[in-house]
């Protein structure tokens, strides 16, 4: 099954690259992780187990290091500065190096290397969602203030392709100076490093960095907290800041640029993803905008901010079925909205709106309560409507 | 085991609206992404589980343009060894008899125990160049193989026939076998192994280079001629529900109900 | 003299369905070619199959000899080509099936014959003979002429043309077979039959048919859950069962199973041709795609044109209410 597999990378021990020493076994890891509850995944085992080399084929092959949502509760909690989840990623890049993945992460993989997105997507197709949209495309030698990073996600899948719909008609509205990438846009690899392959996310950092370097942009305004962290996280080289557009919103209305004529009369529970808010520390404003609207009544998930419970959309998993069958986390997190009484439960990234959409049809809670993205309740607000049929499709 | 296993680089046309080109003889490619053909991959699998089972090598053989060295890379990550890409555009393309004549030209003077080939192409879906390849190398062949047996110079195929049934034929090695899709699971080819396999040789060769003249494999040694190509219109007799998704729903299941269809 | 030669396949004692297909196109062409049909048949004890042949009013040569018992494509090829130089037909036709594959492409290379692999149409159009046939999983047809010459040969999709009824009786000729000898490169060893699970989808009275666009496994209960409110069978396209979301026995499809149930509901199938040939015996089709240009509509008496995730959990609701 593993052959080929490289138990060491780079000159480095397993055990030296994810500085596995340093563990002192105190298990705040594997208390904190969320999907304890519907999986056996217990991360600080494999911490243990992988100080011995001999052990990582046998490691590899255990299903459990593909329960990882990559949400980063046991790196946030982890007294040492370690990050446990890392050794699980680890453990999936021998399995990806050597070939015998799934065959939905494979092919996850190809078209990420093939077409630059993980959705098996022609890359010709990639701003197929602007269409009917005046959109301005960046030119490498012309100064633009924000230059957008709209994801993979965003750019295919039709459910939340209003995110970036929408955020063109808001930025015109504001008079913001921006622009968007052409088809050039490629994934950033935050999947990619998740499901453990190096190789490629090494070279989506380099294409990726070049590409957005070439740019005379002030800053990148990222649609999904999974890009906006990872440019953050693991790009060194890139020449500008990245910052995830709630900031941006943020202030556009404290420079009062950004007005909502129009009110809402709803309850809002907003949902941080993990990636945003306990990866990035972006917790507050998301908050802001929502409270910006008149009328909109903002409640709290008892876990809330570094707390939030993972919606289980990161970390590979659009690709990778848990065989649990105990519910869902993002059942839960619906759950817990409709007990708050929430009219909207909202979120900030691609990931949530999906697997958390997904969980309130499940839950059967279609009448009485809507998943939405951000820009999707501000496109709600006034000369904000979508009229085109693409929008019609995501708003059933 | 020496092998050849021949594979083609096919627009992925599954989603997509397929457009004609301004001249009405080739289609507008500009919007598809492009791959290994599907069971052009399971042959490519096929033949590295045979490597790694009996040793020996597999030497890939493409026709196609400069693009498609990814796809003959990420085959060579996989375990393929070296390869071939024949790249002329005199080659008539349309006809698999002419498509066969130059593989052939390709791997004949070669020694060779095996030759794979994907049991059908997804664009022109002609399931006819592997036959005609063994034809024209002068060995046996057996088409539509889903499961391969080797042992003492014979190989066991079993071919998949209508009905979920299968026939098992025994020939004699050199052969070629064209490959159905689903024989195996298609391994991944990481980043890290494509690089490597940068090292692997690739050569590029033009009709000139393989020795085989224009006039035996052009559009006029080709004994069909293709006229022309058209959008054909989908005649639907269906009746088709409209309305909201709800609506929908609600319509066919009484549709349903009251038809006395369930 | 343009005579069409058609080959006519059998298999297991069964005549199929190609062979009497063929018939629907072969006529007319040998007329615009001046010349009549003739269907060859080679097996061993294939006396009633022959007749029954012929009952189309076609004439039919025989090859009944041990060594046909089963198909084998050198022993084919050896007759074909005999038989091709004795009777130069203008025109050869056989199926574009898993043994018209396996011996078309050998025979055309072997005697130079123009070639047309897997046609749906075919006409005479001042003494040329043009084929239709399709690109692109069926969104693009093209057509193809035969250069002038002796013989050309084609292969006919299977399920593209409708047998016709047996009409006239023709007449059964037995010729004598070219082959003296068996041939030892190819041996046929045995038929594996497919395994049956659980469930025969061909005695189906009720299917519910699942194809790519059911995305991954995870939404499997979407028609699982649709299939036992309407105490259905669960069926699917290559795809389905190639990823691993139902066994092999429940593909259907030329590569699967052909099913005759009263009702077909297919979700997520575009209608690949190899699919539609499985479905031909179904009785009402009801297709639920995203797709409007999918060819599955064309097959279809009531079509949804929307994402089946959408649509189905919703039917599947209405449908336990009016059934209550």
């Amino acid at each position: 099954m593993m052959r080929g597999m490289k138990m060491t990378t780079e000159n480095q021990t397993f055990a030296e690259k994810f500085d596995l020493l340093g563990c002192i076994q105190c298990g705040r890891c594997t208390g904190g992780c969320p999907v304890t509850v519907r999986t056996n995944l217990n991360v600080r085992r494999f911490v243990y187990d992988a100080y011995d080399e001999g052990l990582l084929e046998e490691l590899a092959r255990v299903t459990d290091i593909w329960d990882c949502t990559a949400c980063h509760t046991c790196a946030v909690r982890c007294p040492k500065g370690l990050k446990p989840l890392e050794v699980l990623i680890g453990l999936r890049s021998l399995v990806v190096e050597s070939g015998k993945t799934q065959p939905t992460v494979r092919d996850a993989l190809e078209s990420t290397f093939m077409e630059g997105n993980p959705w098996d997507k022609p890359r010709a197709t990639r701003n197929d969602w602007m269409e009917g949209l005046d959109v301005r495309i960046a030119e490498p030698d012309q100064k633009v203030e924000n230059l957008f990073f709209v994801c993979c996600t965003i750019a295919y899948d039709p459910r939340v392709q209003v995110t970036a719909r929408n955020m063109v008609r808001l930025l015109k509205k504001a008079g913001v100076d921006y622009a968007f990438l052409g088809t050039d846009e490629t994934c950033c690899g935050s999947e990619i490093f998740t499901l453990g392959e190096d190789g490629l996310f090494e070279m989506l950092i380099e294409d990726n960095t070049e590409l957005l370097n070439e740019y005379r942009a002030d800053r990148i305004v990222a649609l999904s907290p999974h890009c906006f962290t990872t440019f953050n996280t693991h790009y060194p080289d890139l020449n500008k800041p990245v910052i995830h557009y709630t900031q941006l919103l943020a202030e556009l209305l404290e420079q009062g640029k950004l007005v909502f004529e129009k009110g809402l009369h709803k309850k809002i529970v907003y949902h941080d993803p993990c990636y945003l808010g306990k990866q990035s520390g972006v917790f507050e404003e998301p908050r802001r905008v929502l409270q910006a609207i008149e009328g909109v009544e903002l409640v709290e998930f008892n876990r809330n901010r570094e707390r939030s419970l993972c919606c289980e959309g990161g970390g590979g998993k659009m690709w990778v079925e848990s065989e649990s069958k105990i519910e869902r986390l993002a059942e839960t997190r619906i759950k817990d909205a409709h007990a708050l009484g929430a009219d909207i439960v909202a979120a900030a990234c691609p990931f949530c709106v999906l697997t958390l959409d997904d969980a309130l049809k499940a839950e059967g809670f279609e009448e009485e309560m809507q998943v939405a993205e951000i820009m999707e309740i501000l496109g709600e607000l006034e000369e904000m409507q979508d009229n085109s049929s693409s929008a019609q499709e995501v708003e059933d | 085991m020496k092998i050849f296993t021949c594979i083609k680089y096919v627009p992925d046309t599954s989603e997509a609206e397929v457009k004609l080109d301004s001249e009405g003889t080739g289609v507008d490619s500009s919007r598809f992404s492009f791959d290994i053909n599907d069971a052009d991959n399971y042959a490519v699998e096929e033949s590295v589980l045979i490597k790694e089972k009996h040793d020996g090598d597999v030497t890939v053989v493409s026709i196609g343009p400069k693009n498609s060295d990814v796809m003959i890379r990420m085959a060579m990550a996989k375990g393929c060894d070296r390869a071939i890409r024949i790249e002329d555009e005199r080659i008539a393309a349309h006809d698999p008899l002419m498509v066969a004549k130059v593989l052939a030209g390709a791997i004949k003077d070669q020694e060779f125990d095996l030759v794979f080939t994907g049991c059908m192409a997804e664009d022109y879906g002609q399931a006819a160049t592997g036959v005609a390849l063994a034809e024209l190398l002068g060995v046996s062949h057996a088409a539509y193989v889903k499961k391969v047996e080797i042992e003492d110079g014979k190989v066991k195929a079993h071919r998949e026939l209508e009905g979920g049934l299968r026939e098992v034929v025994e020939i004699s090695l050199p052969a070629v076998l064209t490959i159905q899709t689903g024989i195996n699971e298609p391994r991944y080819a990481p980043i890290r192994g494509i690089r490597q396999a940068q090292k692997k040789e690739l050569k590029v060769m033009n009709l000139d280079d393989l020795g085989i003249p224009e006039g035996e494999v052009n559009a006029e040694a080709s004994r069909i001629v293709l006229e022309k190509l058209y959008i054909p219109v989908v005649e639907s007799k269906a009746e088709i529900i409209e309305g909201e998704p709800e609506e929908k729903a609600e319509k066919l299941a009484s549709i349903l109900v009251k038809g006395g269809l369930v | 003299m343009g005579n069409v030669l058609v080959l006519a396949e059998h298999r297991q004692g069964e005549l199929r369905d190609i062979s009497i297909e063929m018939l629907a196109l072969a006529p007319s062409v040998a007329e615009a070619l001046g010349g009549e049909v003739m269907v060859l048949l080679l097996g061993s004890e294939v006396g009633p199959m022959a007749e029954k042949i012929a009952g189309h009013g076609v004439k039919v040569l025989v090859v009944d000899d041990p060594l046909f018992a089963d198909y084998n494509s050198d022993k084919y090829q050896k007759v074909l080509s005999a038989l091709i130089d004795d009777y130069k037909p203008k025109l050869v036709m056989m199926g574009q099936t898993a043994q018209g594959v396996d011996l078309a492409p050998a025979l055309a290379v072997e005697k130079g014959l123009p070639f047309v692999p897997d046609i749906i149409g075919l006409e005479v159009e001042g003494g040329v003979i043009k084929a239709t046939r399709q690109l692109y999983s069926g969104k693009v047809n093209a057509q193809v002429a035969l250069k002038e010459a002796d013989t050309g040969l084609v292969t006919v999709r299977e399920a593209a043309f409708e047998a016709p009824d047996p009409s006239t009786a023709g007449a059964v000729e037995k010729i004598d077979s070219p082959l003296k000898e068996d041939l030892d490169y190819r041996k046929f060893v045995e038929y594996i039959e497919a395994e049956i699970g659980d469930v025969d989808i061909t005695q189906s009275e009720i299917l519910v048919g699942i194809g790519r666009g059911l995305k991954e496994d995870k939404n499997l209960p979407v028609a699982e859950a649709l299939a036992e409110v309407i105490k259905a069978d669960l069926c699917g396209s290559r795809a389905a069962c190639d990823a691993g979301w139902l066994p092999d026995d429940r593909q259907v499809g030329t590569s699967g199973k052909t099913v005759q149930p009263k009702l077909y509901i297919c979700m997520g199938i575009s209608g690949a041709f190899q699919h539609i040939a499985g479905i031909k015996g179904a009785k009402t089709i009801v297709a639920i795609n995203k797709d409007p240009n999918a060819p599955i509509f064309a097959e279809a008496d009531y079509a949804i044109i929307d994402d089946l995730h959408k649509i189905v959990p919703q039917l599947t609701e209405k449908l336990k209410e009016l059934k209550g």
